[in-house]
């Protein structure tokens, strides 16, 4: 009583009092709030083709993990560049885990969710499920490639360590997919998936068909050492299904090919560009010696779309691989001494001494490589000599592919085209800094003796593959037939002579061994040898 | 629980007399707030508001009434018959030295019952020798245990104040500012995460006007701010904004006009010229390792003819000299009824780097009403407009300072000056042949000042409403509403030809960045007296916080029309937005219970709802602590007249982030129809909060009749359960994970010391010191990780971290390597065996942040005289020098001028431990040990020890004839940065080379990030001169 009197507000205390309890119960939009409102939480069929045109994005390497990725590595080993940054050891055979991991990780975060995601949501018979399933085998083979034993048939079905697989657990894997992919869209022939979501056919079933093929005998090549007999079953089925056999003139870089070549669109939307182009204007590599030695030998067709004639003198020059920083600080060394990139990966900011313009200005959108169909006519040719039933002789085969070559890269006037083919014209000597001899000493003109086949195959093979430096690569260690130089300098302790020893894969990445320790020291185990660049893949048998 | 206080409390009666009202002033007239005044020998009582006025209804004719407040004396006032005002003015208790403090969410405590340590900053010394860059950098070497560092990104760029060592590993180690009771939104707009740069942005504390700065006060620790849970676990700095007074009309006036120069530019040679191995190699090569500068005469890359002679002063005049006009006004004056507060201010600065400028508007306007005698109200609304025009950038990015820093030591800021000529259809295009050091990157400086642009527009309206009601004398409710919304436009001008950022047309970009936050708390503040020696003070309430973060970037990279920087022009324009919003509801209570004055124990409780958190979304965390006035409990001897010894605990929450609960898909435009990519955190849906736990125990000391006065605490804090973000096999598909881990500590003293030597009419000196230590231990970190970088880069210098048994901020990087023995190795040639070549992992350089930190200001008095000098100092932690890393292979910095032509012996071992006598060459030896862009850390890592006067300001207060309408005038001389006193050197004693003595200061770093202890690229520091007229009418 006394104490009402005391709180004429009575009823303001209650107020506040009720306004508290309900104040804090308040919390039944706290869900909403915390979803971020422009995103999307749940995937459905409106999103999954999105998800197809994000890992066909990704795996041939987007625009700024391509020079990390592939370039300061890849690139380098086959000797499509070399480097002029003289803060990059990489030329100089020095493994920078930072850079690499740009290989491995986004298969991992932005391709192989999205294709799992489509294989949970499409019927498995589908062409889309086919089609992702091809393109699961083109990301992965190239990571397993580079490092041997990856995380593979756990990867993405959770627990927080993912044991790594064999490469030859691995590859057979792929041999499956390949095979019934292949079948599944043979019975969707002619239809048409994914449309425009598809960046690199454009929803065309007939040419994913071929794709399928070529990589299962591209393949089919690479165990063709350690397991000729698959190799051979594979190659051949393969052929027969029917690969890659007609490249279109490319008028217009940017646009859709209308030949069976595979080539992922670029634009020019956010970062969405081709990475060769992305390191255009950085003046961090230049043509290597190598491309200058053959290129400029052959009198190559192909290379005034390959390189531009140096700054300074107007000519095409390379380096060497591997110069070390005094070196790269010479004259003839310094990048306005050497060939920049082509002009489909060049900005308008590449000028000539005159300032004119070089580049080209929708460069940013050149298509990057896939997979050729050059490649696969050499492919033919190889097993040809290797006695697999290719349904041509290795001569026809070779021209094949180099005519292909020539017409991708817009070398369409058939007498040129002929005229090379039955060049004898020999690589030069590059008047390079060092002096370097002639990288090799084989003509385009289609030789005799299985040794000389075999290597105009692969380098001919090296020079249509351009620039996909990391398929050069993995061809170049596989066969060993391409003569390339002995890398000038090596800084990694475990080469320590560059006349006899490559790198020939890429040492598990610190991170993961930060991350996944215990699934890296198995994997060293399933590598058979140490965790260095020295030891071989289990495809290679060099 | 209430209740039980009301009851024992709701005895007043009520009578029908008149009503007196008055006001009660303590010195220099200043309000006193929550006195009590009574009517002698009855039960009525009234306790003054803010602006000290009471009104107290009495019986009987002349009435006695009792006036008394912590911190003063207590006064019987009589009331004559028939007076109904009373104007009282309270004497100082000089025993009780009641000292007022701001405390978490406005609450006014006496300092005497606080049981943790505060420390208040006077806005004089904010004001005085003002910082033209970020009023928190005023505060450095003022703040025991603080470490204030600068972003490099020129006037208004955010700074970094860490209390007492950093403690989280991921977010933010940056004290919170709370102002008029609430924090405000302090985020800054992208700040550099690894050195090879990034845009410093602007923080929200730069737009705070230290001229309506009524007080700060710092709450070091987290019981000092266990009300305001997210955040607060590193501490708190409390402002208070000026309010009107009534009765007159006051208005000050103050005028400050400071010039600034580049200060702790790098040290370079003036010896050698363009070239490599000692010959001139071309007018285009970069590098300055060629012949001497013999004065001979050369064509440069101009192809024009010029001399080849050092230019000794090409970097250093490249920066202008700095300006900054600061005018500000404020006139305050009001009745008993309603008082107002109006002030606007104007800062007008030019930064060091041309063209870089900062113009910023503010009005202030704040009302406060008596509109009852129990209700009062508060409204204020500040409007900050700002336009930062041409930020430089920061780090081993295109910054116009790495550029200059690059240029070759025979080219002249005429020859570099040249920098373009308009082609034939009028484009600006670059003299492609500048003689860069690394073409693809740095390019003529001149060229990124006036062809590219990074402008920042902010406009910001911070306005509060609050209301009291006085319920009964001893219980009031204030309930309050406050709003923080920003809008940033950042703009981003490249024009074509712009190295990086060559894109066809040139580059625009903008970005609007909107941040608003909303803050509603109510609080029911009540004071009793149990008995006459037993009190309570106690505050319980609810919050509702709402805070909201939308980005959109539009990005034209390409434009149709050359140059034109509109979004219109866009060959291919992208839009992303993003974005982001937290809800945060919370009650809590406080209640501090005194007896006799001279014990105290507190305590604090509080409940939390997060929206970031999975549901129940709640957690709760509390602080308890208890101080006594030993002085006042037993006789102690004459000559001390103040002890205090306090000891408290305290645990603070934090709700973590933002959209970590699920998966989510995000967009990106691209080829076709674009993409979704989902995202790489692998969602965590078990989220808890984190938690800070601090101990904290300090004393207090006055004697020799308050001349002296020490302050001791010692502290212990534990973040625990830290948010961490940590890498997860990729093959998960997710890149990152994160985990609620770790136990970082620190521990440590502070020593605050005040004294007053000499007091006597014509002279006075008084001291000022600070001291503290700080150790900080990661006692653990979590299973599945034992070490966390602190932002990336590719290994360019060297990378903070956090790693498990070592401290926050140990920072590795590659070394010179040894063998077993310790020995150092070198190659065949003579040239060092670094570990960036031989490919081992990055070895730990050193500790970024430092062991003790100091800071002793004087100030001497003599009549109308004032000089104050404030010297600070670190000692300890290790900063690498980046920028000499990149220069140093290019022929740069001066050191690199000694053995040209060779005899550098590094007294090195081979691998076989054989010595290696061979000889090497300056160029050989600077080009091994830098790398340029990716170098050996451990050659250019320094000892970030050093002392300077931070601040000297000489005052006068001009005399003024009592009848002039000046009450005030005092014109003061100022400068900053005045000169260093002692600068650390570098740590590797390199043989035939010596130590080097720092040339840059450690307070200027690539961002106020987490990120710190490098310097590469950063601005140089300033040193400012000034003069400032105050003025009071």
């Amino acid at each position: 009583m006394r104490l009402s009197k005391t709180f004429p507000n009575k009823s303001l205390l209650a107020a506040l009092a009720g306004s508290i309890v309900l104040f804090a119960s308040c919390t039944k939009d706290f869900k909403g709030i915390n979803l971020d409102k422009n995103s999307i939480a749940v995937i459905g069929p409106a999103e999954l083709p999105f998800l197809f045109s994000k890992a066909l994005d990704v795996a041939p390497g987007a625009y700024y993990n391509y020079q990390v990725a592939q370039n300061l590595f890849a690139d380098q080993y086959t000797q499509y560049f070399a480097c002029e940054a003289t803060y990059f050891a990489s030329d100089r055979l020095t493994i920078v885990q930072n850079w690499v991991r740009a290989a491995f990780n986004p298969m991992y975060t932005d391709v192989m969710p999205q294709l799992q995601s489509i294989f949970a949501a499409a019927d498995s018979t589908s062409a889309e499920y086919a089609m992702a399933n091809v393109w699961w085998v083109y990301t992965f083979h190239r990571v397993t490639d580079y490092w041997g034993p990856i995380p593979y048939f756990s990867a993405g079905k959770g627990g927080t360590s993912i044991p790594y697989d064999p490469q030859d657990k691995i590859y057979a894997d792929f041999f499956k997919r390949l095979a019934s992919a292949s079948t599944i869209l043979k019975a969707h022939s002619g239809e048409n998936h994914y449309g425009s979501y598809d960046l690199i056919y454009g929803g065309d079933v007939n040419r994913w068909y071929k794709f399928a093929n070529s990589l299962r005998l591209r393949l089919a090549l690479r165990v063709s050492k350690v397991d000729p007999a698959n190799a051979k079953i594979q190659a051949e089925a393969a052929v027969a299904a029917g690969v890659m056999t007609s490249s279109a003139a490319i008028a217009d870089p940017t646009a859709m090919t209308s030949g069976d070549d595979a080539f992922v669109q670029r634009s020019a939307k956010n970062n969405d560009g081709n990475g060769l182009q992305s390191m255009s204007d950085w003046d961090e590599f230049r043509m290597s010696a190598s491309m200058a030695s053959v290129l400029n030998g052959y009198q190559d067709p192909r290379l005034p779309q390959y390189f531009l004639p140096a700054k300074n003198t107007g000519v095409y020059s390379g380096l060497r691989n591997g110069l070390t920083v005094d070196q790269l600080g010479k004259v003839p060394n310094v990048a306005a001494n050497n060939s920049h990139v082509g002009q489909r990966y060049s900005s308008t900011a590449i000028v000539d001494k005159n300032g004119s313009v070089l580049g080209s200005a929708n460069s940013i959108a050149t298509g990057q490589n896939v997979m050729v169909t050059a490649e696969s006519y050499f492919n033919r040719a190889e097993g040809a000599l290797l006695g697999w039933s290719m349904g041509g002789s290795a001569k026809d085969l070779y021209n094949l592919g180099i005519t292909n070559s020539l017409i991708q890269w817009n070398v369409t006037n058939v007498a040129v085209q002929t005229a090379y083919i039955n060049s004898v014209k020999t690589p030069v000597a590059p008047g390079d800094y060092l002096n370097s001899p002639a990288m090799a000493s084989i003509p385009v003109l289609f030789g005799i003796d299985a040794a000389t086949q075999l290597e105009q195959i692969a380098t001919q093979k090296w020079l249509s593959l351009y620039p996909d430096g990391m398929e050069a690569w993995a061809d170049f260690r596989r066969s060993r037939k391409l003569k390339l130089y002995p890398v000038a300098n090596s800084d990694n302790p475990d080469i320590t002579n560059t006349s006899t020893q490559i790198i020939r894969r890429i040492p598990f990445l610190d991170d993961e061994k930060k991350a996944n320790a215990a699934a890296v020291t198995a994997a060293i185990t399933l590598l058979g040898g140490p965790d260095k660049v020295t030891t071989p893949l289990w495809w290679d048998k060099n | 629980m209430l209740s039980v206080f009301f009851v024992l409390c709701g005895t007043c009666a009520m009578a029908q007399e008149r009503t007196i009202t008055g006001t009660v002033m303590g010195a220099n007239n200043a309000p006193v707030v929550s006195a009590t005044v009574s009517q002698k020998g009855t039960k009525k009582a009234t306790v003054t508001s803010d602006n000290g006025s009471f009104s107290l209804k009495v019986s009987g004719n002349s009435v006695v009434l009792i006036i008394s407040s912590v911190g003063f004396t207590t006064q019987e006032f009589t009331v004559p018959a028939g007076s109904v005002s009373a104007n009282i003015n309270l004497a100082d208790d000089s025993k009780q030295l009641g000292e007022v403090v701001v405390t978490a969410l406005g609450i006014t405590r006496q300092s005497k019952t606080l049981t943790y340590a505060t420390q208040s900053i006077k806005p004089a010394e904010l004001t005085g020798v003002r910082d033209p860059n970020n009023v928190l950098n005023s505060l450095s070497g003022k703040v025991a245990n603080a470490v204030i560092t600068q972003g490099s990104g020129g006037p208004g760029s955010g700074a970094r104040v860490v209390l007492r060592g950093n403690r989280s590993i991921q977010q933010s180690n940056n004290a919170l500012i709370v102002v008029d009771g609430v924090p405000i939104n302090n985020s800054t707009n992208g700040t550099a995460g690894s050195d090879f740069g990034s845009v410093q942005g602007s923080d929200g504390a730069s737009s705070i006007n230290p001229d309506d700065i009524e007080s700060m006060s710092i709450l070091r620790g987290a019981s000092a701010a266990a009300l305001y849970g997210s955040q607060a676990g590193n501490g708190v700095i409390v402002i208070t904004t000026k309010k009107g007074s009534k009765d007159k009309i006051a208005v000050t006036f103050n005028s400050g006009a400071v010039i600034e120069k580049a200060w702790s530019l790098p040290k370079v040679q003036n010896e050698y010229g363009q070239g490599l191995s000692g010959v001139y190699v071309d007018s285009l090569h970069g590098e300055s390792w060629g012949s001497k500068l013999d004065g001979h005469t050369y064509t440069d890359f101009l192809k024009k003819q010029a001399t080849y002679s050092p230019q000794p002063d090409n970097i250093k005049n490249f920066f202008r000299t700095g300006s900054s006009f600061n005018n500000s006004i404020g006139v305050s004056g009001g009745t008993e009824k309603m008082q107002t507060y109006l002030s606007y201010t104007n800062n007008s600065i030019a930064g060091i780097v041309p063209e870089n400028r900062l113009l910023r508007h503010t009005i202030t306007v704040r009302v406060t009403n008596q509109i009852s005698k129990k209700f009062s109200t508060d409204g204020k609304i500040t409007y900050i407009s700002q336009d930062i025009k041409n930020k430089p950038r920061t780090g081993e990015e295109n910054a116009p300072t790495i550029d200059i820093y690059n240029i070759p030591r025979n080219i002249s800021n005429a020859q570099a000056a040249q920098y373009q000529f308009i082609n034939n259809v009028g484009v600006p295009t670059a003299y492609a042949a500048y003689p860069s050091t690394n073409p693809g990157i740095y390019q003529d400086p001149y060229w990124m000042i006036y062809n590219t642009a990074l402008n920042e527009t902010r406009d910001r309206v911070m306005g509060f409403l609050s209301g009291k009601y006085q319920i009964v004398p001893w219980l009031s409710f204030t309930g309050r509403a406050n709003l923080d919304r920003t809008f940033d436009k950042l703009s981003q001008i490249y024009y074509q030809g712009t190295v990086l950022w060559s894109h066809t047309g040139g580059y625009y970009a903008q970005q609007n960045i909107v941040t608003t936050q909303k803050w509603f708390d109510g609080i029911l503040e009540g004071n009793n007296k149990i008995t006459t020696d037993l009190k309570i003070n106690y505050h319980a309430g609810v919050i509702y916080q709402d805070g909201k973060y939308d980005q959109t970037n539009n990005t034209a990279d390409g434009l149709n029309v050359t140059n034109k920087f509109s979004l219109n022009y866009a060959t291919n324009p992208n839009i992303f937005s993003t974005g982001s919003e937290v809800q945060t509801q919370a009650l809590f209570a406080q209640a501090n219970i005194s007896w006799k004055d001279a014990l105290y124990l507190d305590g604090s409780f509080r409940n939390d709802w997060n929206s970031n958190l999975p549901s129940p979304y709640s957690f709760q965390y509390y602080s308890v602590g208890g101080s006594a006035i030993l002085s006042d409990l037993f006789k102690l001897p004459n000559s001390i007249s103040f002890l205090k010894a306090s000891l408290s605990y305290a645990e603070v929450g934090n709700g973590g982030q933002f959209g970590l609960l699920n998966n989510s898909y995000s967009y990106s435009a691209g080829a076709g129809n674009g993409f979704l990519s989902r995202g790489t955190t692998l969602p965590f849906p078990t989220l808890k909060p984190e938690i800070v736990k601090s101990t904290e125990a300090s004393i207090e000391a006055r004697v020799l009749d308050n001349r002296l006065g020490i302050t001791a605490t010692y502290y212990k804090s534990n973040s625990t359960n830290q948010l961490i973000q940590v890498p997860t096999p990729v093959a998960t598909g997710y890149a990152l994970s994160y985990l609620n881990a770790g136990n970082i500590q620190n521990t440590g003293l502070e020593l605050v010391l005040n004294a007053s030597p000499v007091k006597t009419r014509d002279f006075g000196w008084d001291l000022l010191v600070n001291f503290a230590f700080n150790r900080n231990k990661v006692i653990r970190l979590s299973d599945e990780i034992k070490t966390i970088s602190i932002g990336g880069g590719y290994g360019r210098s060297a990378t903070p971290q956090v790693s498990e048994g070592g401290s926050y901020g140990d920072m590795v990087g590659y070394q010179w390597k040894k063998n077993a023995k310790g020995q150092r190795l070198v190659n065949a040639d003579g040239t060092p065996v670094t570990t960036n070549v031989t490919g081992e992992l990055q070895g730990l350089i050193g500790n970024n942040s430092p062991r003790e930190t100091m800071g002793m200001t004087n100030t001497f008095r003599y009549k109308a005289f004032s000089l104050r000098v404030l010297v600070d100092g670190r000692i300890g932690g290790v900063v690498v020098d980046g920028t000499e890393m990149n220069l140093a292979f290019s022929g740069i910095p001066e050191i690199t001028a000694k053995y040209r032509a060779g005899g550098i012996n590094l007294g090195g071992v081979d691998t076989n431990g054989t010595s290696i006598s061979k000889t090497i060459t300056a160029q050989q030896f600077w080009k091994a040990a830098s790398g340029q862009r990716y170098g050996t850390a451990e050659f250019f890592a320094y000892s970030a020890t050093n002392f300077r006067v931070r601040e000297l300001s000489l005052g006068y207060d001009i005399p003024l004839h009592s009848k002039i309408f000046i009450k005030g005038a005092r014109i003061s001389a100022i400068a900053r940065n005045v000169f260093w006193i002692y600068r650390g050197k570098s740590i590797l004693d390199i043989p035939s080379l010596g130590k080097r003595t720092m040339t840059f200061d450690p307070d200027m770093t690539l961002g106020n990030g987490n990120f710190q202890g490098i310097s590469y690229g950063t601005l140089p520091a300033t040193r400012s001169y000034g003069l400032n007229l105050a003025l009071n009418f």
